[in-house]
């Protein structure tokens, strides 16, 4: 029985690997959207930019994905409506090819990479999520090819000397810097910290820059661990929290995360006063997930719709890409669909100071950016990355809204403090 | 350690025990008696999960009253599968039927996924997260039911492989098939039934699970594994022993969860390597469904 056993484990492990290969095999399915090309015969006249990219539409961030396929997809049919990009004398219709990557690293860069050398895209947008970008990213420098993306925030994806990616979103370790600032100007007295962490390349890079700055402010980390990516059960980690009592609980980490740290959270009754995550509180989904269970909960944004920017883009203001966003989707933006738009901004401006389509001079023109935009200043440092903008944090208010409280000029409602214990509603 | 993680820990254990040991009863009948490694357990635990999910968003059926719906269509269906599927290969070797169980594994998710996206989902009926706590330990109420509703299915399941005609042809020709033929057991019949049986109690798991856990429809391989486990832990063919490996995988699971989150399945899977290496047998021992 035991060598059965023993024979059957190994086949058992070498079956679930054919599976992974398998699935890589697989021809990706294009979406519905882009179906809308037709092939009409190119005359010399006729001018397109197409910007491809690979977006999680099913797996675990498969809601993000939709944000950011949602923010690409509203930048193009508003900026069609003009007649597209201005290039030169005349104006570029603008495409758009996106195939669902899956949530999974390696099936993005295989996508993107198809995108490059089969369907001759124009210039590449990111995927959703660091562990993608990062992937995706390396494709982009082997073929020379610049990538904007909105939605990778881990510095490790700069920190490879690449010259054709930029991102326009505010670096992971700033994600929590703001609620922790926030708290402590609410309440001098808090004390600790306790910070749970998804094992992956972004979350780890926001709870390490939590830590720091908790610590640089004076804070003691009582507790700091992570679980495994897949992980739909989090209780072992939620009753190590709450056995050392923290004043502040951080979640670093995605949706899906923080609607399961919060639902373990209440099934525990881990009570600190401030709850707050990187990733999730801010988009719609969370409501949806948890009901009055998403109250007093924080979520750091990169961008909110109530923000004071002031902008010659297509949008204007955060306020009217909020309108709009509203008007075709049916509920407030998600600020990775902001920011997703903001790329491509980021890249009309680029093609508009280079003149042309050439993707040096685009690449060129982006490293040289500094435009403000409906989502704040678009600019790059060396490395790619948008270390100029700062992020606001919003709270699930108690009549079911989503509030911006921080910062503290853009605020419309006041940030509401302590978070009530469970066993008080 | 504070004594806090020490007593939720045992409680978090023996509760996650209950849902475990129904989901791994049903695989461990379909291995003892028809001797295949059913691969395809998790995903017909994942469809039990989504048809709670679906009754609960579309109809707001209560979670715990589609337990007997989810229960009974997945029978249904596991009967039907076995019938005209499996049965077809139910003489070839081992590794034909463990490959056509993997195959419909992969076929059911991909469907799942398919129709239904691979949207992490919930079910949230109001008294979800509610619960009574003994001293700081908390006990969530959704997770208490399910426990006992996995020890009464458990125990059900004991009454009736013991104590009823049928339940002994099931033990009868997975002891030894050509007696059990000679005394009047029809073979093809009696597969098909456990075979239901194990799928109905996979979906009865599935339904439990996704009123605590988020749902997607490649959830089920991790409870395949377990169940694969849990199997080993405690000797393939009792029920005894698939309660006492499951409460002994909870444990690691739930302590290696507390003090070494990220190495949480690598330190399950060593303790089923080691568990292979000195104690082949499991944990309890051989026996067969007494």
């Amino acid at each position: 029985m035991s060598k059965k056993l023993l024979i059957l484990f190994v086949v058992l492990l070498i079956a679930v690997m054919a599976l992974a290969a398998c699935s890589k095999e697989a021809t990706p399915a294009p979406t519905q959207e882009q179906a809308a090309e037709e092939k009409a015969p190119a005359s010399v006249e006729e001018c397109k930019v197409v910007f491809g990219a690979a977006v999680s539409l099913t797996g675990k961030y498969a809601k993000e994905g939709e944000y950011v396929k949602n923010g690409y997809e509203l930048y193009v049919e508003e900026i069609n409506k003009q007649g597209g990009i201005p290039v030169g004398d005349k104006r570029c219709k603008v495409e758009l090819k996106i195939y669902d990557d899956e949530s999974n690293a390696d099936r993005s860069a295989q996508l993107v990479e198809k995108l490059i050398t089969e369907d001759k895209v124009t210039f590449l947008l990111g995927p959703y999520g660091s562990g993608n970008t990062f992937a995706t990213t390396a494709i982009a420098e082997k073929y020379k090819v610049p990538m904007v993306e909105a939605n990778g925030a881990a510095t490790k994806i700069f920190n490879r000397g690449f010259k054709y990616s930029f991102a326009v979103l505010t670096p992971a370790p700033n994600y929590l810097r703001d609620i922790i600032d926030m708290a402590l100007d609410k309440d001098p007295n808090l004390k600790t910290v306790a910070i749970v962490i998804e094992n992956g390349a972004f979350a780890l890079e926001v709870a390490q820059g939590a830590k720091e700055y908790a610590e640089e402010k004076g804070l003691e980390v009582v507790y700091f661990d992570k679980y495994a990516k897949a992980a739909k059960d989090v209780s072992s980690l939620i009753t190590a929290m709450k056995s050392k009592n923290p004043d502040i609980v951080l979640g670093a980490g995605h949706l899906q995360d923080s609607i399961l740290v919060m639902k373990q959270s209440k099934d525990l009754g881990l009570s600190p006063k401030v709850f707050g995550f990187s990733v999730g509180p801010t988009s719609p989904e969370f409501r949806k997930a948890l009901g009055k269970d998403a109250d007093y909960v924080l979520g750091a944004a990169q961008w909110t719709p109530e923000l004071k920017y002031e902008s010659d883009d297509i949008f204007g203001t955060p306020q009217h890409f909020s309108e709009l966003y509203e008007a075709k989707y049916g509920e407030t933006p998600p600020y990775q669909a902001a920011e997703s738009a903001a790329a491509l901004i980021a890249y009309q401006k680029a093609i508009e100071a280079a003149g042309g389509l050439d993707k040096d001079k685009v690449r060129d023109a982006l490293a040289a950016l500094d435009y403000d935009s409906f989502y704040g200043k678009l600019k790059f440092n060396e490395q790619g990355m948008n270390i100029y903008k700062p992020m606001a944090v919003m709270q699930n208010y108690t009549d079911g809204g989503l509030y911006t409280v921080w910062p503290k000029e853009a605020a419309v409602k006041e940030f509401l403090y302590p978070f009530v214990p469970w066993d008080q509603r | 350690m504070e004594t806090l993680q020490l007593t939720q820990g045992v409680v978090n254990a023996i509760l996650l025990s209950g849902t475990l040991t129904l989901v791994a009863i049903g695989f461990s009948i379909v291995w003892g008696i028809l001797n295949i490694i059913n691969l395809a357990h998790g995903a017909f635990l994942m469809v039990g999960a989504y048809i709670t999910y679906w009754l609960f968003t579309l109809y707001g059926i209560d979670p715990f009253l589609s337990l007997p719906i989810s229960m009974i269509t997945m029978f249904v269906v596991g009967y039907v599968v076995q019938r005209y599927l499996i049965n077809l290969v139910i003489r070839a070797p081992l590794l034909v039927t463990f490959l056509l169980t993997f195959a419909m594994e992969i076929v059911i998710i991909n469907l799942a996924t398919f129709f239904w996206k691979g949207d992490l989902r919930s079910v949230t009926p109001d008294y979800a997260g509610l619960g009574f706590a003994i001293g700081d330990v908390q006990v969530p109420y959704v997770r208490l039911a399910a426990f006992i509703i996995s020890l009464v299915l458990t125990g059900l399941l004991h009454v009736f492989m013991t104590y009823t005609k049928t339940g002994n042809a099931i033990r009868a020709t997975g002891m030894d098939i050509d007696a059990a033929r000679l005394q009047g057991v029809r073979i093809p019949q009696t597969y098909a039934l456990t075979y239901a049986l194990g799928t109905a109690l996979a979906a009865g798991a599935g339904t439990l699970i996704s009123i605590s856990f988020p749902i997607d429809p490649t959830m089920g391989g991790a409870y395949t594994l377990r169940a694969f486990v849990i199997c080993v832990l405690g000797g393939l063919g009792s029920i005894p022993g698939v309660i006492l490996g499951a409460l002994l995988f909870s444990f690691i699971e739930v302590f290696s969860g507390i003090w070494a989150p990220s190495l949480k399945d690598a330190i399950a899977l060593l303790v089923l390597v080691l568990v292979l290496i000195f104690r082949p047998s499991g944990i309890a021992g051989k026996a067969f469904y007494h």
